[in-house]
């Protein structure tokens, strides 16, 4: 099941994460998808592993969908939440298919991060009901060569290990 | 797949699956063993006390620019006891390709063969059809004693067609061969359908 992110799109999800970022003056804002890839990021990310995080937070949403389905609920389609010391998560579940991640200070409202996080993840979740066909409109695709040129790469990196 | 073409990066889900104790963790170790620091990520396992992956373990890998496109590689193993087949099915979602990693001993083909059937089963549930999802087998601790030719595990496996290596995952042997098969399969798979 592969996933194109075309230019326009990227930059659409970039301004809204910026936006959210903006308004709870969040550490880092993440966008993946529930299978873990990395999609957006914005903010201090040179902190964290923005690749592992996004894997985690999928893995914790799956668990909490898991777990959700145990107590006879059909789908999970909420928020959670860390509370730590200095900084705190917050997870959204964007259309069931994506995860919105709220990176913050925990000095900041936990109201507000969990109101305007919400309304966000409400926005890309109407996005991302476009997301196939903005793929479908982008012609950006990787050119011809680049399989041949990545078995090369793998040969010249992993063949003498 | 996922490319992002504003910051031309393309990310591949690789999934190490098959039975407990089969050597999926051991070929994510090796592989960050032997990669050079400035081109992979941590490995991070979500283990029991007793050592045992609960979860997962997790494994990025990061190449130059090849044609334009960064490569990304996101590796994960599934729990193979038994009683994580949610983790398993879970781990499984978003997957571009599979390494199936069975276990040479005669004594484990059942466990080789059920592994299998669950993993037809969970990649169904998730919507996948498991013939036309790029698919390695690496057949491991072949130096063992008590071990099952490569073709007649192939074949009990049903895995007619399938690439195939045989390993001895702690000692390296075959780990890289399969990692390498499994991306360009995922690639020339991909590609095909773009």
């Amino acid at each position: 099941m592969s996933l194109i992110l075309p230019t326009k799109l990227a930059k659409q999800i970039e301004q809204i994460l910026a936006r959210l970022r903006h308004e709870v003056q969040a550490e880092c804002i993440l966008l993946a998808d529930i299978g873990g890839r990395l999609i957006s990021a914005q903010g201090r990310i040179q902190d964290i592993d923005p690749v592992l995080v996004a894997a985690l937070a999928a893995g914790d949403v799956a668990a909490m969908t898991e777990l959700t389905r145990q107590i006879g609920e059909e789908s999970y389609h909420g928020s959670f939440l860390h509370e730590g010391e200095s900084k705190s998560i917050y997870l959204f579940s964007v259309a069931n298919s994506f995860i919105l991640i709220v990176i913050f200070r925990a000095d900041t409202p936990l109201g507000l991060v969990r109101l305007v996080g919400g309304r966000t993840a409400a926005q890309l979740s109407a996005l991302s009901a476009d997301f196939e066909e903005l793929a479908k409109e982008s012609h950006e695709v990787p050119s011809g060569d680049f399989g041949a040129a990545l078995a090369d790469e793998l040969e010249r990196t992993f063949g003498r290990l | 797949m996922f490319i992002n073409w504003k910051l031309r990066e393309i990310n591949l889900k690789i999934v190490y699956y098959g039975p407990a104790l089969s050597g999926k963790t051991t070929n994510l170790q090796y592989i960050y063993a032997k990669t050079a620091p400035n081109i992979r990520g941590e490995l991070v396992s979500l283990k029991t006390r007793g050592d045992r992956t609960l979860y997962f373990d997790f494994l990025q890998l990061e190449l130059g620019h090849i044609a334009g496109l960064k490569p990304r590689f996101n590796l994960y193993t599934v729990p193979g006891q038994v009683y994580y087949a949610s983790s398993r099915k879970l781990v499984l979602q978003g997957a571009d390709g599979v390494v199936f990693v069975a276990d040479s001993q005669e004594q484990r083909l059942h466990a080789n063969v059920e592994a299998m059937h669950d993993m037809e089963e969970n990649l169904r549930a998730l919507g996948y059809d498991p013939r036309a999802m790029p698919l390695v087998l690496q057949c491991n601790k072949r130096d063992l004693p008590g071990i099952v030719p490569v073709p007649l595990m192939k074949d009990q496996l049903g895995f007619d067609g399938v690439p195939c290596f045989a390993s001895v995952a702690t000692q390296g042997t075959g780990v890289f061969d399969t990692l390498k098969a499994t991306i360009n399969l995922v690639v020339v798979q991909t590609q095909r359908r773009l």
